[in-house]
């Protein structure tokens, strides 16, 4: 065989089992249209329209502007959940760090409008105070894991319900906005509100800052010590041992970090699209975030298309939703089915070794 | 009397996590790790509001053929497909939010309300359920197999005992057991279907296996305990106290609604110390 058409095999078996699972998806999406009681192909269609822009009419950039607004926490989680797994911790929590880095944002948005602070200044303030707060919510299951050997599946999901209804408490009764109907905090200062790209799309500036992250997540994986230390943990805890890792401090490190790049979204969402706390706000991102890590075989480059594909597909079900009234519930559902063909391929990176 | 209601309302919000829990145990103890307890449970809440609107009890009947069937699709994943099984679970679960969510919007739009079963039964079939159970794991071959299979495919297999029917077997059987425990939430509880309405009980009833030691009388026992800390919950907001200190409304509903999850993850972290998994749990059948 040729070099070429070696590289061309190597490419096809990396990419085969995606394609596979995309077109199990489309016809599981299929089936359900049709319950739906529309035809899969106009469904379909106005799924691929919303995602994208391309319309038949023309380019909408303004869809394509939603989808890559919607992308952006999806890019976070997506590092986020990868970092943690890539040091062998499975970090379920995103939606309650989210959750709590969003409120840090909103308080300290809000406040600052007491205040004429520059925005040059008050901005990288909000996003760290996200940052810390995601990176605590994180690192304690981490510490747990670590102290007690509780597994952190279980404590980050448990901390995702504390979290919601400690956010919920804390906005209903101590950080509510006396001048609005709904149970949401103040609005930030205009100082800090991000500029859309697009008008009315959310699509800001918080998308760059996430590649930014996912560039420099590839990078400190693959050059700093800290990255190394990462992996060794995640591919051999004992080996790194007695390399003279402390293991346990990186694992809750990996956690923290994870948390403080989940908080970063949602500090990101109140930021550009919100402009205030509001019960929801992280939404099923926490989620979806998983599906983009895994999908994108943890690693940068690969978390970056996922988590475009799949922004573009949750915000394509929406705009089918309208278009057609299909529910976008089959936006989840595809998710479902290409994170079970997906995690064929995350095998390969697991921790657990195959055999038994 | 005020403690005799939390006694029987603990009882009675332990039942789906009692179930679920049982299914837990069956299932990591022939070596499949199952967090898609809480899709099993949040299927079988949906089926049972479907299927048993007319009927309740065929409800019932639904509710635990798709439990069997969500089981046996894990297993496969698992076990054929060899994926890992964190990521069949978390699969699972979303798939079930998904569909369930979909098949509400659109077969109820505008909610539904069936007539409730009484819970007595219920519980008596849960309580009944965790001493045959402890019963069939410890004192028959078929439990002795299936500890066998968690414990060590390998040697089970040279000792003539082919693992996976055994583990299609019992992570079929906790599929059933946590979809009726989400039966039990629409049809005997509450007598409708919400969206997301187990809210989180699967992953408590996990966090009761892990508690338990994977055993299902200390299992049963710690459901228990978390059925209490739901039922606190309840009770305390309906009794409407007030406790306002340090400038915190302990009593808020809000708060009060994150007190089972800060109790489980105490109880976890205090007791979990002690507990060793299946040896094999996570594995494929080799």
């Amino acid at each position: 065989m040729t070099g070429g058409s070696v590289l061309l095999f190597r490419a096809a078996r990396m990419v085969a089992p995606a394609l596979v699972s995309l077109v199990a998806a489309l016809i599981v999406a299929g089936v359900f249209i049709r319950l739906a009681g529309a035809d899969p192909f106009t469904a379909l269609a106005s799924l691929f329209y919303g995602s994208t822009g391309l319309e038949p009419s023309g380019f909408n950039i303004f869809l394509l502007a939603q989808s890559l607004a919607r992308a952006t926490p999806l890019l976070l989680v997506g590092i986020a959940v990868s970092l943690g797994l890539r040091a062998g911790m499975f970090n379920i929590g995103a939606q309650g760090q989210m959750t709590l880095g969003a409120l840090a944002a909103a308080i300290v948005g809000a406040a600052a409008s007491r205040y004429p602070v520059s925005p040059l200044l008050l901005v990288p303030l909000l996003l760290g105070c996200a940052a810390l707060a995601g990176a605590v919510w994180a690192a304690i299951p981490g510490w747990l894991r670590t102290w007690r050997g509780v597994h952190e599946v279980i404590t980050t999901i448990l901390f995702n319900y504390i979290a919601i209804n400690l956010a919920d408490y804390l906005v209903t009764y101590h950080l509510r906005d006396p001048a609005s109907i709904g149970v949401q905090t103040r609005e930030i200062a205009r100082a800090v509100w991000l500029s859309p790209l697009v008008p009315g799309s959310g699509l800001t500036a918080g998308f760059y800052l996430a590649l930014a992250c996912t560039a420099l997540f590839s990078i400190a994986m693959k050059r700093t010590v800290l990255g190394y230390e990462i992996r060794a943990v995640g591919l051999a805890p004992e080996a790194a041992r007695v390399a003279g890792i402390a293991v346990s401090r990186i694992q809750v490190k990996a956690m923290a970090v994870s948390g403080a790049l989940a908080g970063l979204a949602g500090a990101l969402e109140v930021l550009s699209i919100h402009h205030r706390f509001l019960s929801g706000v992280s939404g099923s991102y926490g989620f979806d975030g998983i599906a983009v890590a895994l999908l994108g075989g943890m690693n940068g480059l690969g978390v970056a298309v996922s988590a475009l594909f799949f922004g573009c597909l949750l915000s394509g079900a929406n705009y089918m939703q309208m278009q057609t009234s299909v529910p976008a519930a089959v936006g989840v559902i595809v998710q479902a089915v290409i994170i079970a063909g997906a995690g064929l391929r995350f095998m390969r990176f697991s921790r657990k070794e195959a055999t038994s | 009397m005020w403690a005799e209601a939390l006694f029987w309302a603990a009882l009675y919000g332990a039942v789906p996590i009692v179930l679920a829990g049982l299914g837990g145990v069956i299932s990591e103890r022939s070596g499949v790790a199952n967090i898609a307890l809480e899709g099993f449970l949040l299927a079988g809440a949906f089926v049972g509001v479907w299927a048993g609107q007319q009927v309740p009890l065929i409800g019932v009947l639904a509710a635990l053929a798709l439990g069997g069937l969500l089981g046996l699709l894990h297993a496969f994943l698992t076990q054929k497909a060899r994926l890992d099984h964190l990521v069949s679970g978390l699969a699972i679960n979303l798939m079930a939010a998904g569909v369930t969510r979909f098949l509400s919007m659109r077969l109820f739009p505008s909610g539904i309300e069936v007539p409730t079963l009484h819970r007595a039964p219920f519980l008596i079939l849960a309580l009944c359920l965790a001493a045959l159970i402890t019963f069939v794991l410890y004192r028959t071959p078929f439990g002795l197999r299936l500890r066998a299979v968690g414990e060590n495919p390998t040697s089970a297999r040279t000792s003539g005992i082919d693992p996976l029917p055994i583990r299609y077997i019992a992570v079929s059987i906790s599929g059933m057991l946590a979809a009726l425990g989400g039966a039990y939430i629409s049809l005997a509880d509450v007598g409708t279907f919400s969206r997301d309405m187990s809210a989180g009980k699967g992953f408590v009833a996990l966090a009761a296996v892990i508690f338990g030691k994977w055993k299902p009388l200390e299992t049963t026992g710690g459901a228990v305990l978390f059925g209490f800390f739901y039922a606190l919950q309840t009770q305390v907001q309906i009794s409407g106290i007030r406790a306002k200190l340090f400038g915190i409304e302990w009593a808020s509903p809000a708060l009060l609604d994150s007190l089972p999850y800060v109790l489980t993850t105490i109880a976890l972290v205090a007791f979990v110390g002690r507990a060793v998994a299946p040896r094999a749990l996570g594995g494929t059948a080799e």
